[in-house]
């Protein structure tokens, strides 16, 4: 099966290319369908190559093309199979095909319907791409294939100014990180000769390269990450994010997309465990962001953007895990948290598809008796997503703080308790004001209804997953199945395995759980008791309120400093271009031009003129003659 | 009573002969008189070339330049008029700029011209033996291409000058 | 005897009075004269050098046989081009015609 794992990107592609291709004119709704079964097929190879995997072929090369081959730079299409990267196989397989077939109810009513799931289907097949690869060129082309992905979504509505500045707002600020994984990716090959992980990875040990090349090829590498899965600097396209369409937030801006520069990192482990500093500064920036983003969440009036936030704090954590020396904690979480994220997300969705597109959550409310099966999935998930044992987010997020606090990162690990906190604050937040109270607009809720079957089955399958996965796989904490399976993938060989105590594990599990408690309690204080009021607080924040609410201004920062000295930049060059360039082009035209018409002078029509012309060419001769002849103009 | 000074005297009169009347070819107004005096140039050239030596060059410069280029000059000065238009008006516009020219050309020339001198010359006999070995055996081809080419003139002259009849006696239709 | 500078002058003379008159003159027929005063002035010059400098097969005499051929050809041909000219309009003044120009 492993030798078949080419199937698994090729499904998605047929996909694309039989929706894109006849997909307007002639298979109309039939599209999503072809693309869910092509995505389910492909979920079925993951699922058998993670079966071989798991029987202990624990790292496979499928070489399916050879590509480049220039000299020392030899660069192949070619797949990389062991634990990791059949794990995000099956995660991205399995989400993805149950989102595309949420988005068939979802979507059925659009125009663009073909459009969208050719989009989707292209992304799916640059994550599986992104996501085997066996070096790092192709991995970028991966990388690309889903930004650019991105970017189509994203706009996807683009008879909307809105999305489009969206979606153009995400590829740039990709962008700016992929000049960040360019740079990484140059110098790791002229440091080591090769793209190709096993050689890279195999050369780090072998030769202790210098550490200042090292720690440029990881912080550039890292760059690149914060772009993709939007972290600080690069993290405020995520939020805009939200014009595009409710699967396309949940399959690329909560599952799979946003966790290729978690994957990025986990990936490179030899590279950042050699490298030294670089990986303080990726579990701080992790952290910060985290919490960061919790704080900003608190406030948020739009569902979506709460999810938005939301997800940039848990990919912080991730970070944070990968920071602290813990990258299976961080491939752990990415797991569980495509699941409750994704099912937030389609939740959020099914509401929205519910109240006919209203995404304001302050005209929801006591939705829980129109949507029952969406209310209590997303409980689950909200209940996941703050931590709350035995639901699978409690499992990864608690391995991650434990592992922060064992490691020795004692402020990391508050700051990973305080967003905790705030997570649980803010999720409950939002569920109460979706779901609970009174409805707050009488016409919108008399309008509310459940969502159609194809919506609702994804919806609950995702919730099983939340409930199930983090039990199945982690428990006990740190040995777990994930810990056994994934371990030898990418934990430096040679570095001390730090098992702690079982008290240790005890304290810190009840600290977590303790820190969700205390944030959801908080906020049935604050909303369903008035006990201070929301509003009270609020004005009594006055500024501080207004900061959060404003998302820090960092989108007026970013716009005032650099798009507008870009701008500036680009005026500067479009004037040379036009005056200096084009005006040179120009005046030696008009230059020619006039020598032209003086030259034009010299054709009179009259015989004799010519004759003199000829004349005084020969005295120019007879001059010239002389002169070589009496020396006078030398040789 | 030693005759040397016949040589420089007859080429000082031939000399001045030459250039008087090549300079009154182009100052002259009245055709005819320049064409006249055009022969007499030819005239006096050709003394200049017995006084060379070359009697057979000299007979030929009579019989084609005299004889037969002057007559065809008169023909084409009787066959073209000036119409209504005065004498007067006879130089170019460019006369000026031309006559700069030249004057900067022909004085140095004419200058550097006089420095030319030549060995004492073999005692003469005439040119005619050599002349005519020369031209039928060394330079019978271009001899050969010469009569060619005054046969393309010929023909190139009548076709050039044919009346066109039928046009003119449409023309003249009334 | 002659020098032959004297020669040489003689003919640059005739050749460059010539040349002015080419140039200075308005009437074609008169311009045609001019250029034979031109070839004449050549002829002297060759000559000239031939007889002087001694040359067995006097290549500069024969020289001058074939200038004499192309003279002739050339005043013929040249008289009827302005004989044509002539016939369509019934102008020779040079500076008149100017179809060319531009």
């Amino acid at each position: 099966m492993i030798q078949l794992v080419w199937l698994i990107p090729a499904f998605p592609l047929a996909a694309f290319l039989i929706d894109g291709l006849f997909g307007r004119r002639w298979l109309r709704a039939w599209t999503g369908w072809i693309a869910s079964a092509a995505v389910g097929a492909s979920a079925i190879v993951a699922i058998g190559v993670f079966l071989e995997v798991l029987g202990g072929k624990q790292q496979t090369v499928v070489q399916l093309y050879r590509w480049i081959g220039v000299g020392d730079f030899q660069v192949n299409v070619a797949a990389l199979i062991d634990p990791l990267s059949s794990t995000m196989l099956l995660v991205v397989t399995v989400v993805s095909f149950l989102i595309f077939v949420y988005s068939n109810g979802y979507m059925a009513e659009d125009r663009g319907l073909w459009r969208f799931f050719t989009w989707m289907s292209l992304f799916v097949f640059a994550m599986l791409i992104l996501v085997m690869a066996d070096n790092y060129l192709l991995m970028f082309v991966g990388w690309e294939g889903v930004g650019l992905c991105s970017y189509l979504l994203i706009g996807f509505w683009f008879e909307r100014p809105e999305p489009y500045y969206a979606a153009k707002k995400a590829f740039v600020m990709n962008r700016i990180g992929d000049w960040g994984y360019t740079i990484g990716i140059i110098t790791i090959f002229l440091v080591f000769g090769s793209m190709n992980f096993l050689d890279v990875f195999k050369r780090v040990e072998e030769s202790a390269p210098a550490q200042s090349a090292l720690t440029l090829i990881c912080l550039a590498l890292f760059f690149g990450a914060t772009g993709k899965s939007a972290q600080l600097p690069l993290y405020s396209w995520l939020p805009d994010a939200m014009e595009g369409p409710t699967p396309v937030s949940a399959l690329i801006h909560a599952a799979t997309m946003v966790t290729s520069g978690v994957y990025l990192v986990a990936r490179s482990t030899p590279l950042f465990a050699a490298a030294g500093s670089s990986l303080e500064v990726v579990g701080v920036v992790g952290a910060i962001t985290a919490i960061f983003a919790a704080t900003i969440a608190l406030v948020q009036f739009d569902i979506k953007r709460v999810m938005a936030y939301s997800t940039v704090s848990q990919l912080g954590y991730m970070f944070l895990a990968l920071g602290v020396g813990a990258p299976v904690a961080a491939i752990f979480h990415l797991a569980t948290h495509a699941f409750f994220k994704a099912l937030l997300f389609l939740g959020s969705g099914s509401v929205i598809h519910g109240l006919g597109g209203e995404q304001d959550m302050r005209r929801m409310g006591a939705l829980r008796r129109k949507m029952p099966v969406t209310f209590w999935t997303m409980l689950i998930a909200g209940g996941a997503l703050a931590a709350l044992p035995p639901l699978a987010g409690f499992w990864s997020k608690d391995e991650i703080v434990g592992a922060a606090f064992t490691n020795g990162h004692v402020l990391l690990y508050a700051i990973g308790i305080v967003t905790a906190v705030l997570t649980a604050f803010y999720v409950t937040r939002a569920l109460w004001m979706t779901f609970y109270g009174e409805p707050r607009d009488r016409h919108l809720y008399d309008h509310a209804h459940e969502s159609p079957r194809v919506m609702i089955l994804p919806l609950a399958a995702l919730a099983l997953g939340s409930v199930v996965l983090g039990i199945a796989i982690g428990f006990p904490p740190e040995q777990g199945f994930i810990h056994r399976f994934l371990g030898p993938a990418v934990e430096v060989p040679g570095a001390v395995e730090h098992v702690p105590e079982l008290a240790t594990i005890l304290v810190l599990a009840l600290v977590s759980v303790a820190a969700g408690v205390i944030g959801i309690a908080v906020a049935i204080s604050v909303y369903v008791r008035h006990r201070p009021d929301a509003t009270a607080i609020a004005r009594a924040a006055g500024p501080y309120y207004r900061i959060l609410v404003n998302k820090y201004y960092v989108d007026e920062l970013y716009d005032h400093r650099i798009v507008e000295a870009a701008r500036a930049f680009a005026g500067a060059s479009w004037a040379f271009d036009i005056h200096i360039i084009d005006g040179l082009a120009n005046r030696i035209g008009w230059l020619l031009s006039l020598s032209g018409t003086g030259a034009r002078r010299l054709q009179t029509g009259i015989v004799g003129n010519y004759a003199l012309t000829i004349v005084a060419g020969l005295l120019l001769v007879l001059v010239a003659y002389g002169g070589y002849a009496a020396g006078v103009f030398g040789r | 009573m030693t005759f040397d000074f016949v040589e420089p005297v007859v080429f000082a009169v031939l000399a001045i002969g030459v250039i008087a009347a090549g300079a009154s070819v182009v100052l002259i107004n009245r055709i005819t008189a320049a064409a006249l005096l055009m022969a007499l140039t030819f005239l006096c050239m050709a003394g200049m070339f017995v006084l060379l030596g070359a009697e057979t060059i000299a007979a030929f410069q009579v019989l084609i330049y005299v004889g037969a280029i002057t007559v065809l000059i008169l023909y084409g000065v009787m066959f073209t008029k000036y119409g209504d238009r005065p004498y007067g008006l006879f130089f170019q516009r460019q006369t000026p700029l031309a006559a700069v020219f030249v004057f900067a050309l022909a004085v140095p020339v004419a200058i550097w011209a006089f420095t030319f001198t030549a060995p004492p010359p073999r005692p003469g006999g005439g040119d005619l033996p050599s002349l005519a070995t020369s031209v039928f055996t060394d330079f019978s081809f271009p001899f050969e291409v010469a009569s060619v080419l005054l046969l393309a003139a010929m023909v190139g002259a009548i076709v050039l000058t044919k009346r066109d009849e039928a046009r003119e006696f449409e023309a003249r239709r009334p | 005897m002659v020098p032959l500078g004297a020669y040489i002058a003689v003919s640059a003379a005739l050749f460059f009075i010539g040349c002015a008159g080419v140039l200075v003159r308005r009437n074609a027929v008169v311009i045609l004269m001019c250029v034979e005063l031109m070839l004449n002035a050549a002829n002297l010059a060759l000559v000239a050098f031939s007889r002087r400098y001694g040359a067995v097969d006097e290549r500069g005499s024969v020289f001058v046989i074939f200038v004499f051929v192309i003279a002739a050809a050339e005043v013929a041909v040249g008289l009827a081009i302005v004989l044509s000219a002539y016939r369509n309009r019934p102008v020779v003044d040079v500076d008149e015609i100017r179809a060319m120009k531009g």
